[in-house]
């Protein structure tokens, strides 16, 4: 515990949004593992284009490459809101797939329209981390434990819903727009001779969900609460904030990024399907940590989390193309996991001895 | 039949309010009750030869994937990569057997060498880089599953070794012989725990790293010493995967990562570090055992288990905190 506490005070003035430090951080800017981010992506970015042109090819790599950092983006929140309290969601895949199994259910069975099968599928999700939330804060069990055992529960939960209500893979309907998310850029809808960028249809979810939550951590009270929850409960507490209901609406929120995740990969692959959500639980951890989020809580860093979803989506598109087998691509995903925080340890190191000699 | 050969988990004191009051008290009435249950509701099949054979065959490896993980739990650490490094160790023997035509022996070696050496990379990481442990294991999980498939690709190693076959099939007294070497591992592990310096030692660091350092105990020798025992048992695990199982491919160890939290968690193991309990671990891997086997039995959905095991974990630890609450009103 201890360990957590000082790697907690060592480590904080790295992230971007601290409860308002009093003395001056004394880490340069080179040590901010954001900036280290950029650079890397630009490196990335740059060798992949040199080594395979079609890498900056808008239809075969760009466009998908979007959307596909639109979801993990998402995902990465969705965990990042309970990394806010220190907590962890091992459930955050199965959240998604019950919320995108009840978008699908809502539309084969009752026929609703894509809007209020998406609101049905958010809704599933908040309730489904409100009550991860809900055990772990009245019973003080570790939130790993709690969101192992729903992640067990659920996936046998949807294997069974997903075999009672289809054919056992996926719904065979999709709601009307869906086809136009899947593959629709903004390109596709002018105004007279004006058209729109080569965006996809799924892009401005995510960046809704980005301003949402970073807007949340800076600005709003519920926001800085959780923050200060994840940074001491007990003086938390003691300074009159609800803790309890804190955790669970971090949960409940952490389920409903899950869900809006779960129907960005469902617009995505164009299927409300089972198998949604089953590779969400490391690229949910990736985006934050890489982006300098740590795991004792207290701080979070949004805009991190967009640079480590996006440096992680251009690493397997750029493996991807450069035909690496699906065993290389964890192999490399792995090492650069390894490195960058390695690096990131190491600037930090020397910032920290810099700091000292001032 | 478990609690005699882990002496060392029985309250020296001998007092029996002390066994009453201890976690594993109440999962080893669970877990005898639910045998004689399935037991009576499979008309006695379960006491048939074949059927228990199987049932304890089985149990062998979640024992000890669950002791694996148990040891990084007990310094306050996890161990993500556990399920694949058993799968790679497996999948490494084969191919010495196999493709280099090694002798059985030689291969045992290798799958235990090998998996001790990336769980001391995984201690050293954790220790060098000050990365949290659950995040260097994340990421070496994806790493040593790259090498895992690429090992032999999709394809199956069969046809290996008849003597490692034959180990894996024999039994003694009724009893299979891998399911017996899970118990020695778990005795040992027990007594590791209980009587050894450094087995203290891990528990002090896990406990209270601050403490212990104020007591002279290096943690980071703690840290390299956990993972590479925890790695040591997936390389066990391993082999005992590759003896009892005909064959293996670069799918084995996908679905070993939740049950090996599953088992010490049930068991009483505290995330936070410095409690281990090896009898309340293995008692654990039974029940879970159980619910297996009573979905082979009844015919049951596959995955309905899954949900079963989950309701079984969360029921267990909610349980757990409810008597600690009450134990401490009650004194």
């Amino acid at each position: 515990v201890t360990e957590r506490a000082t790697l907690d005070v060592t480590d904080r003035p790295s992230a971007p949004e601290p409860p308002a430090p009093k003395k001056p951080s004394k880490i340069p800017w080179w040590a901010n593992p954001r900036v280290g981010l950029s650079v890397l992506l630009v490196g990335l970015v740059v060798l992949f284009s040199s080594l395979r042109p079609s890498f900056l090819d808008t239809q075969l790599t760009l466009v998908p490459l979007q959307a596909d950092i639109s979801v993990y983006l998402v995902v990465g929140l969705a965990q990042l809101m309970v990394l806010s309290l220190g907590h962890m969601n091992m459930a955050v895949g199965r959240m998604a797939a019950m919320s995108a199994f009840a978008m699908g259910l809502a539309y084969d069975r009752l026929g609703l329209p894509l809007p209020v099968d998406l609101a049905i599928g958010m809704l599933v999700g908040l309730g489904l981390g409100a009550l991860a939330g809900l055990i772990i804060s009245r019973t003080g069990v570790n939130s790993f434990v709690v969101t192992l055992a729903l992640d067990f529960a659920l996936v046998g939960l949807i294997t069974i819903l997903y075999t009672t209500f289809t054919n056992g893979v996926a719904f065979p309907t999709r709601p009307e727009g869906m086809t136009a998310l899947r593959f629709d850029t903004f390109a596709d809808y002018c105004a007279g001779d004006i058209c729109g960028p080569e965006i996809p249809l799924v892009v401005p979810f995510a960046i809704v969900a980005v301003l949402a939550v970073g807007l949340l951590f800076r600005y709003a009270r519920l926001g800085r609460e959780i923050l200060m929850t994840g940074s001491n409960e007990k003086a938390a507490e003691l300074s009159g904030i609800p803790t309890r209901t804190r955790v669970l609406q971090a949960h409940a929120l952490s389920g409903l990024l899950a869900a809006l995740a779960g129907f960005l990969l469902a617009a995505n692959n164009g299927a409300f399907s089972a198998n949604i959500g089953e590779e969400f639980l490391l690229p949910s951890f990736l985006g934050p940590v890489l982006g300098g989020t740590l795991l004792a809580g207290g701080a979070v860093s949004v805009l991190g989390t967009v640079l480590g979803a996006t440096l992680t989506q251009v690493i397997y598109k750029g493996l991807n193309l450069l035909q690496f087998q699906l065993d290389q691509l964890k192999l490399y995903i792995g090492l650069v996991l390894l490195a960058a925080l390695s690096l990131d340890r190491v600037r930090h190191v020397l910032a920290e001895r810099r700091g000292a000699r001032a | 039949m478990t609690t005699q050969t882990l002496p060392s988990l029985v309250p020296t004191n001998g007092r029996i309010r002390s066994i009453v009051r201890a976690p594993e008290f109440s999962l080893a009435i669970i877990a005898m009750v639910g045998f004689v249950a399935l037991a009576i509701a499979s008309n006695g099949n379960l006491l048939t030869r074949g059927t228990l054979d199987a049932f304890f065959r089985f149990l062998a490896v979640p024992v000890v994937i669950g002791l694996s993980q148990m040891v990084v739990l007990g310094i306050g650490q996890m161990n993500l990569s556990v399920g694949v490094l058993t799968g790679y160790c497996a999948m490494v023997a084969a191919w010495m057997m196999v493709d280099l035509g090694v002798p059985a022996v030689v291969a045992v070696l290798g799958a235990l060498v090998l998996g001790l050496v990336v769980g001391v990379v995984n201690g050293l990481l954790v220790v060098f880089t000050r990365i949290n442990g659950f995040i260097v294991t994340l990421a070496t999980m994806t790493i040593i599953e790259g090498l895992r498939y690429g090992v032999h690709g999709p394809d199956t190693y069969q046809g290996y070794s008849p003597s490692l076959r034959a180990f894996g099939r024999a039994s003694i007294l009724g009893l299979p012989v891998v399911f017996l070497l899970a118990l020695a591992v778990a005795g040992i592990v027990a007594f590791f725990f209980a009587r050894t310096v450094t087995g203290r030692k891990l528990l002090a660091t896990g406990g209270s790293p601050f403490a212990a350092r104020l007591s002279g105990i290096s943690n980071d020798r703690s840290i390299v010493i956990a993972h590479a025992i925890s790695g040591l048992l997936a390389g066990v695990a391993a082999v005992i995967t590759v003896a009892a199982s005909g064959s293996v491919n670069s799918s084995i160890g996908d679905d070993l990562l939740l049950p090996s939290f599953a088992a010490p968690i049930i068991g009483g193991v505290a995330l936070t570090g410095g409690v281990v309990s090896v009898l309340g671990t293995c008692l654990a891997a039974f029940l879970v055992r159980l619910v297996d086997v009573m979905q082979a039995q009844f015919d049951i959905n596959r995955r309905s288990i899954d949900l079963i095991v989950g309701a079984v974990v969360l029921g267990a630890v909610l349980i757990g905190t409810l008597r600690q609450k009450l134990l401490r009103r009650s004194t």
